[in-house]
């Protein structure tokens, strides 16, 4: 497995699109959450803003950078033929995927890292001049916290899960834009269509199944119990998603000729 | 090991096309074997089967006694060019080597012997996608050399090489099979093959017309092209009219 690791690596960090693809994570990360926090206000005492979350809501965004990012590093060997240079020199599938797999875990988890602790930090300026202050029932943002550390800790994991979940995905479909399209989907689609289910139960149903949904709970520090799922078990939710992906992928590409 | 490849009574179908219907040769170290046949025939069928890229329906594909799938390190086996645009456009050419020699357990300065090895020098560092047809072969070559095999596997090596470059592949492939290499080489270009391989291997319609050496089969034809011909009359699916 060491092998296939390090040639993973390689092809990983000799691929001009990974490196922007980071930096854009990082920057959109950043950016979002900074000017959601710009816009942000809170007027009075109790405005019921949940400040943590408001600034990490850039991850909505750089979730698709990452999700592109790691199709990419599968979808674009089957769209180039190069997967069959990659299948002939590493002939046991299954550690071409879980080679991916370990070697996209890193960049992402530190890509993300930088960006979710970046927009904390620089949203954390922010909200006090909109009111997010003491007097209206607000504390400096902290990672001493125990909830927003968890937000904080969580929306890194969250993009890794993305990440997994993307290769799983275009593993499995093989086309770069039918992948693309099929986890970006999945990503945003399934939210609106809960959003615009009006039957109370249903809404709540694809809250707690959809990768998204159950997912971000993880952000949620205010009025945790009102939520259709709790934020760890959200995280699960979506860890099952990226299992299957991943399990689903790996049996697609040992079974199928190349 | 032994530098063999053995494929005995493949089958296998693309629907309701048959693609292999038997096929079954054996190629032997010391000699370039010439693979040969119409369009359909299933040379490059049978070369993906040996590679465990395709799966056949049954029969077996071995190299050196034990199947490709098994192999931990495979490019220390077989060397293999199948398809000289199986790579990734953005990455340079040195780079494409580099993980492919990572994941043999090789390291870079393999890569640059057979950088060398193959004339590459100067356009290493070069995105593999703005290479000609017949530079992108030097580099499927310098893939296969990369774990110094007993056995060689090309589809078309002469495939878009200008005739400095048939002359170059022509004197490789001599020299590797003088060294007691077992090469399989597949080509439309008879006339390349009439120069080079001691041994042919005529296959159409997913089958073995004719396995025998260069000489016996030159010595019943005129050239290697009249014999070809001739042996795959029957097997020719696309034909104009004449």
């Amino acid at each position: 497995m060491r092998c296939e690791l390090h040639a993973e690596w390689t092809k990983l960090r000799t691929s001009p699109a990974t490196g922007w693809l980071l930096l854009a994570v990082v920057a959109v990360t950043v950016v979002l959450s900074t000017a959601t926090a710009a816009l942000v206000t809170c007027p009075s005492s109790g405005c019921g803003h949940d400040a943590t979350r408001i600034s990490l809501t850039g991850v909505q965004v750089s979730q698709a950078l990452v999700a592109v990012l790691a199709a990419l590093t599968i979808s674009s060997e089957h769209t180039t033929g190069m997967i069959r240079t990659s299948i002939t020199a590493m002939p046991r599938r299954v550690r071409i995927l879980a080679a991916k797999a370990i070697v996209l875990t890193g960049p992402t988890l530190a890509a993300g890292a930088i960006g979710v602790v970046g927009a904390v930090v620089a949203a954390g300026r922010l909200l006090p001049g909109n009111g997010f202050t003491s007097a209206h029932g607000y504390g400096p943002l902290s990672l001493a916290d125990g909830s927003t550390l968890r937000a904080v800790a969580g929306s890194v994991l969250y993009l890794v899960l993305i990440a997994l979940l993307s290769l799983g995905i275009a593993t499995a479909v093989r086309d770069a834009a039918t992948a693309i399209g099929v986890v970006l989907s999945l990503l945003y689609l399934v939210p609106i269509i809960a959003l615009l289910i009006s039957d109370p139960q249903w809404q709540r149903l694809l809250r707690q199944i959809s990768p998204t949904n159950a997912g971000l709970t993880i952000q949620v520090t205010t009025d945790v119990s009102s939520l259709p799922i709790s934020p760890w078990a959200g995280m699960g939710v979506l860890a099952g998603w990226t299992a299957a992906a991943l399990l689903g992928g790996n049996l697609m590409l040992r079974r199928r000729d190349a | 090991m032994q530098a063999t490849i053995e494929v005995n009574d493949l089958h296998k179908r693309f629907g309701s096309t048959v693609a292999l219907d038997g096929m079954t040769f054996t190629v032997r170290p010391g000699r370039v074997t010439g693979f040969v046949g119409p369009n359909g025939a299933g040379k490059s069928t049978t070369m993906r089967v040996i590679l465990g890229l395709d799966a056949a329906a049954s029969g077996s594909a071995l190299v050196g006694g034990r199947p490709y799938r098994t192999l931990r390190f495979p490019y220390r086996h077989v060397g293999a060019l199948l398809d000289a645009a199986a790579l990734q456009p953005s990455r340079s050419a040195r780079h494409h080597l580099l993980w492919q020699a990572h994941s043999q357990g090789l390291g870079a300065r393999r890569v640059d012997e057979v950088i060398d090895l193959v004339g590459l020098r100067q356009a290493a560092r070069r995105k593999a996608g703005g290479y000609s047809l017949g530079m992108r072969q030097r580099l499927g070559v310098a893939a296969a050399l990369l774990g110094d095999p007993p056995v060689l596997m090309l589809d078309e090596p002469f495939n878009g090489l200008d005739p400095e470059g048939i002359v170059w592949i022509r004197g490789l492939l001599r020299s590797l099979a003088a060294e007691g290499r077992a090469i399989l080489v597949s080509s439309h270009l008879m006339s390349e093959l009439q120069d080079v391989a001691g041994h042919i291997v005529v296959v159409g319609r997913g089958r073995v017309v004719a396995d025998t050496s260069m000489a016996d089969l030159i010595g019943q034809h005129a050239t290697l092209e009249d014999a070809y011909l001739e042996l795959t009359r029957d097997a020719v699916e696309f034909r104009g009219a004449s």
